[in-house]
């Protein structure tokens, strides 16, 4: 069975108004993912003004520029489980001990950006500040939180690969619970890594200015984001190998694919996060927008 | 590019009054007018003042607790702005309900004119007359509270 045909075969009850199917079923699915998502969503208008209006640097960057970069990654990821829901077993959706869950990995996100926009509107960092004993007590919670909140991928990872009733094509569900379980595992271990040192660089300039465009990663030393990046992407990552492998292999290939793309990214994770120790920059050639 | 209060103060009541010039329209365009000056104009304004508040206000002195304290926080020029684009989103959203409440309860629009600009100026002098114009229309009636049954 294709992909698709397993995303139209959902009753259509859960389906209103004049919304895109797949984006009611995100909402059907996972209400609170897909609620939060599009309350962050909002919230880009005011963190967007107010990187316009305030002058103040950190890092050598604006201020705001932080809290924009991670309500972006995490609207992107709450959307992305709301959509990989649809595969989840029926009735985990709807038991207490899932819904749970899922408050608490909401709550952990809003408590995150609560953090990281505070952080920059008292012109000041969030990660890595222990510059206060507030500041020094709060981020070891913020951890905690950060690694609760990606533990829905590893949730979503397992609940995937036991729900055969699913009928999805073997190679795409290989590749939905191998990308989400490296999601996990690796950005606990590269961020893990992070947040044992004093800072996401190695050697090189510790400022944003000048960093690679779009990215803001150092491009005169190790910049430990790197490996974050594409750790955190690994569950869009191999499932796009996944989905192109199964609609156009034949199922072993396709198998075979799968397996062979989660090697390749989890090689470039740890060719990025090797990298970023030894104080190499990542792709240096690639110019920055300030400088 | 530095920010600019005085420029942003202009274009912020500039914006305003558009408003309220489409709620004096709203005989005109009911719809329109609600979707303008109840949502999208006094919403914009909100998200200039959260972004206002975002950038400025850990840079102010001051707090809530006494009018030293406001006066203080009114020194900074951006927080200034911030409490002036306060008064433009709530007065606009409390001018369009006041142009929708007439509507649904069929007071007359020449009624709510007089209201519609003392809100625009004085705020609460505004809310206070259409209040009363309302009660006096009910006299003797049961009161009942928007959303509410009495």
């Amino acid at each position: 069975m294709s992909v698709q045909g397993l995303a139209q075969s959902r009753p259509s009850s859960s389906r209103s108004g004049n919304w895109p199917d797949s984006i009611s079923a995100m909402r059907a699915d996972e209400p609170r993912f897909f609620g939060a998502g599009v309350l962050l969503v909002f919230m880009l208008v005011p963190i967007t003004l107010a990187m316009a209006i305030d002058d103040r640097i950190f890092n050598g960057i604006n201020v705001w520029d932080k809290p924009l970069k991670f309500e972006i990654a995490l609207i992107v990821y709450l959307f992305t489980l709301a959509y990989f829901a649809r595969w989840l077993p029926g009735g985990m959706l709807k038991s207490r001990r899932y819904r749970v869950f899922s408050w608490v990995v909401v709550s952990s996100v809003a408590l995150e950006m609560i953090w990281i926009a505070g952080a920059a509107a008292n012109g000041t960092g969030s990660h890595f500040n222990v510059s206060t004993p507030f500041m020094a007590a709060v981020y070891p919670l913020m951890g905690l939180l950060a690694v609760t909140l990606t533990s829905a991928s590893l949730v979503y990872a397992i609940a995937i690969h036991r729900n055969r009733a699913a009928g999805l094509d073997p190679a795409f569900r290989l590749s939905l619970v191998l990308g989400l379980g490296m999601t996990f595992v690796l950005t606990v271990v590269v961020a893990g890594t992070m947040s044992g040192m004093p800072g996401h660089w190695v050697g090189g300039v510790p400022s944003d200015q000048g960093g690679m465009a779009g990215m803001g990663w150092a491009r005169d030393g190790g910049d430990l984001r790197v490996a974050h990046f594409f750790a955190t992407h690994c569950l869009h990552l191999v499932p796009l190998a996944g989905y192109v492998a199964s609609r156009h292999l034949g199922s072993i290939a396709a198998m075979r694919s799968v397996v062979a793309a989660a090697i390749v990214v989890g090689s470039l994770v740890l060719f990025t996060y090797v990298q970023a120790l030894l104080g190499m920059p990542f792709l240096p050639v690639i110019g920055g927008l300030n400088g | 590019m530095q920010f600019d209060p005085d420029a942003a103060f202009q274009i912020a009541s500039a914006i305003a009054a558009s408003g309220w010039i489409l709620l004096l329209a709203s005989p005109l365009m009911p719809i329109w007018s609600q979707r303008l000056s109840g949502q999208a104009i006094p919403l914009l304004l909100a998200a200039g003042y959260c972004a206002l508040v975002l950038a400025y206000w850990s840079r102010g002195e001051g707090g809530f607790d006494s009018l030293d304290n406001v006066a203080a926080l009114f020194r900074s020029r951006e927080l200034l702005l911030a409490g002036w684009v306060h008064y433009l989103a709530f007065d606009l959203f409390v001018g369009a309900w006041e142009a929708r409440t007439a509507r649904r309860e069929a007071i007359a629009f020449v009624l709510v004119i007089p209201c519609l600009i003392l809100t625009f100026l004085f705020g609460p002098v505004g809310l206070l007359l259409f209040s009363a114009i309302r009660f006096a229309r009910r006299s003797g009636k049961a009161i009942e509270v928007e959303g509410m049954k009495p």
